[in-house]
């Protein structure tokens, strides 16, 4: 019984932060139309960054931390400006091959600066893990799950009641509609991915809290895909919801099943719920389905 | 398609024809006696490199067929040539199978595990359809990590191929047995397009719906195009484990998958020239970088970073990729048109 409490909050705590990772898809996708696939890298080199900024420079977190917030708004505005808005109108294929060409370069980027692959951050948390019943957690795991529904909630509330991030929808649902209106559309695509490398910034350092600084933020990155399959492309609700869903598959099952088939199985479930879902439901739970005319 | 001056079709024969006139001809004849005297004058380093490229050259008609012509992203084509690799790697080594078994086999069942990843294809395109095949990538490879049969993270030791009595043993050897397959491969690919295969595939890449009411099976052929791929990309790795002689998946990663789409932009998508011409690039970029310039690079600046040499080569992919698709997304075969164009029409350019 205390393994099962202990699969399941470390699945929910995890998933919170895989949710994160998705929203940070969901929100480009969203407002632009953009799959972006580079989000393994952006969540590799901004926790690599923020350890160049903690541990080599030696900055305490609250320099650091708004640091790393910047050099993500920055990177976010260099991606859309020289890699994406060349490409507006261009067929899905350009735009999805566009990003995984970034994926390369930032993996590419971060090995150059930082070889040794294996680091951790140092730690904020007190050591001492919280006990739930028999369930022994580390307090890492509470915070990023804090973190990330906290960040829901005001990028929720910023979608619902700030004058850009209704434009950001409009975009969404209409682009030519806004561009009649007189809304920025190009500003629009510029914020949105300035806002996803923020997130993509935050969920890095919170996985990188609980797990270390590895090349598995990556697959981290590349797992968090099947909470915005199962979510739905276009729902943020999704998201939230499929994010503990995968961690919970991903933690009971790993823990579960491993013993009777075979190891890293872990790893491979996210994986698998993709296919799952992509038979059975293509467009997920809260996906909006599209009916194509010619 | 511009032809020379003077050259007029007179039969519906002739107009379709690949080679039209007596220079195309002495063009294709010198160009096949080139490649394959080559192992007369290339040196064994190249011989390597060209044996790499012809490997190579394979597995990206494969991907060009599924994605240049009917449209369906894969990147999980690395994980399609490592069923290929495995499949004749197990055949040759644990059930001592020939090598054509091996080979034939390979291209085939790497065909059918595309077929099963390729049928989300039919409810969903494009992003959903890349995720799909990311997660085939990653499922394959866990699966032959954990088989036993195939090794798993030790690797597998695969045999020297051999037809009849016939070994495979030199690099010379491989590079006939490699090149006729690649130009076979080529010139397959080259027809299929022109057929109604081909022309039902070019319908589906540009609307599906309208080729669907046009009356192409969309069923029938996404997944014969996700089959005829992965069945070139499972020859090509074969082709590969026999030529390396030790497969372990560490060949087989996403980034190599990400490489391989990358070629096929760079060369241009939906094209015969396309995959031969990126292949070309890519992997001399890569050999030249690794063997020439990184080394003259480390040897004028000692004091570089230790991970410039593993760090480079990603980001100059990257870049590369990025770059051709904002500055050419139609690839270097569509400059090449362009040129040939020009030098036709040369001094007077209307």
């Amino acid at each position: 019984m205390a393994q099962l409490t202990q699969f399941t909050i470390t699945g929910i705590t995890v998933g919170m932060v895989y949710a994160l990772i998705g929203l940070c898809f969901a929100l480009v996708w969203k407002s632009s139309g953009v799959a972006n696939l580079a989000i393994g890298g952006l969540v590799l080199i901004f926790s690599w960054f923020t350890y160049g900024m903690v541990v080599q420079i030696g900055f305490p977190y609250w320099i650091g931390l708004p640091l790393v917030i910047i050099f993500a708004l920055a990177l976010g505005w260099l991606i859309e400006r020289f890699a994406l808005r060349p490409l507006i109108a261009q067929p899905i294929l350009s735009l999805i091959t566009v990003t995984l060409g970034i994926e390369f370069l930032l993996e590419g980027l971060t090995v150059f600066i930082w070889p040794w692959m294996v680091d951790a951050l140092p730690p904020v948390f007190p050591p001492e893990p919280f006990h739930l019943g028999q369930a022994v957690v580390a307090q890492a795991y509470i915070w990023a799950a804090v973190v990330s529904l906290v960040l829901f909630g005001l990028l929720t509330a910023y979608f619902k009641y700030n004058k850009m991030g209704i434009a950001m929808r409009a975009t969404a649902d209409d682009q030519f509609a806004v561009q009649a209106c007189g809304i920025p559309v190009t500003r629009i695509f510029s914020n949105a991915w300035m806002f996803a490398c923020v997130v993509a910034a935050i969920a890095g350092i919170l996985i990188s809290w609980i797990g270390g600084l590895t090349y598995g933020l990556v697959e981290t990155g590349l797992k968090s895909f099947s909470v915005v399959i199962l979510g739905g492309l276009d729902s943020f609700i999704g998201c939230i919801i499929a994010g503990p869903i995968i961690g919970l598959a991903e933690n009971i099952g790993g823990g579960y099943l491993t013993p009777f088939i075979w190891g890293g199985l872990k790893d491979i479930i996210p994986y698998i719920i993709i296919i799952i879902v992509l038979f059975i439901k293509p467009y997920g739970l809260f996906g909006e389905v599209r009916i194509e005319r010619i | 398609m511009g032809l020379p001056c003077g050259t007029h079709n007179y039969t519906y024969a002739q107009d379709m024809a690949i080679m039209r006139t007596k220079t195309h001809w002495a063009l294709l004849i010198a160009l096949l006696v080139l490649l394959f005297t080559f192992p007369l004058y290339g040196g064994g380093y190249w011989l390597g490199v060209a044996n790499l490229i012809g490997i190579t050259l394979i597995a990206a008609i494969g991907l060009n067929i599924l994605l240049g012509y009917c449209g369906q992203l894969s990147i999980g084509h690395a994980g399609f040539i490592a069923v290929g690799a495995y499949t004749t790697a197990v055949l040759t080594n644990v059930f001592h199978l020939p090598f054509l078994v091996g080979l034939i086999a390979a291209g085939f069942i790497a065909g059918f595990i595309g077929l099963i990843f390729g049928i989300p294809s039919l409810r969903v395109k494009g992003f959903y359809l890349a995720i799909a095949t990311i997660a085939a990538q990653f499922i394959i490879i866990w699966v032959i990590n954990h088989l036993g049969i195939t090794g798993g993270f030790m690797g597998i030791a695969v045999p020297q191929a051999s037809i009849g009595g016939f070994v495979f043993d030199s690099e010379a050897k491989m590079f006939y047995l490699i090149m006729v397959i690649a130009v076979l491969c080529t010139f397959f690919a080259k027809n299929l397009a022109r057929t109604r295969i081909g022309r039902a595939f070019v319908a589906v890449r540009d609307n599906d719906l309208a080729a669907e009411v046009m009356g192409v099976n969309l069923f029938y052929y996404k997944l014969l195009a996700f089959f005829i791929g992965c069945f070139l990309a499972g020859i090509a790795g074969a082709l590969l484990a026999h030529w390396i002689g030790f497969m372990n998946t560490e060949q087989f990663t996403l980034s190599e998958s990400i490489l391989y789409i990358g070629m096929i932009i760079i060369g241009g998508l939906g094209t015969a020239l396309g995959p031969i011409v990126g292949v070309i690039f890519i992997r001399l970029l890569q050999q030249v970088l690794t063997t020439i310039v990184l080394p003259l690079v480390e040897a004028a600046f000692p004091a570089l970073p230790a991970g410039f040499t593993s760090g480079i080569n990603p980001i100059l992919f990257g870049v590369i990729i990025v770059l051709f698709l904002v500055l050419e997304p139609r690839g270097i075969a569509h400059r090449w048109t362009l040129f040939k164009a020009a030098y036709r029409l040369w001094p007077f350019s209307y």
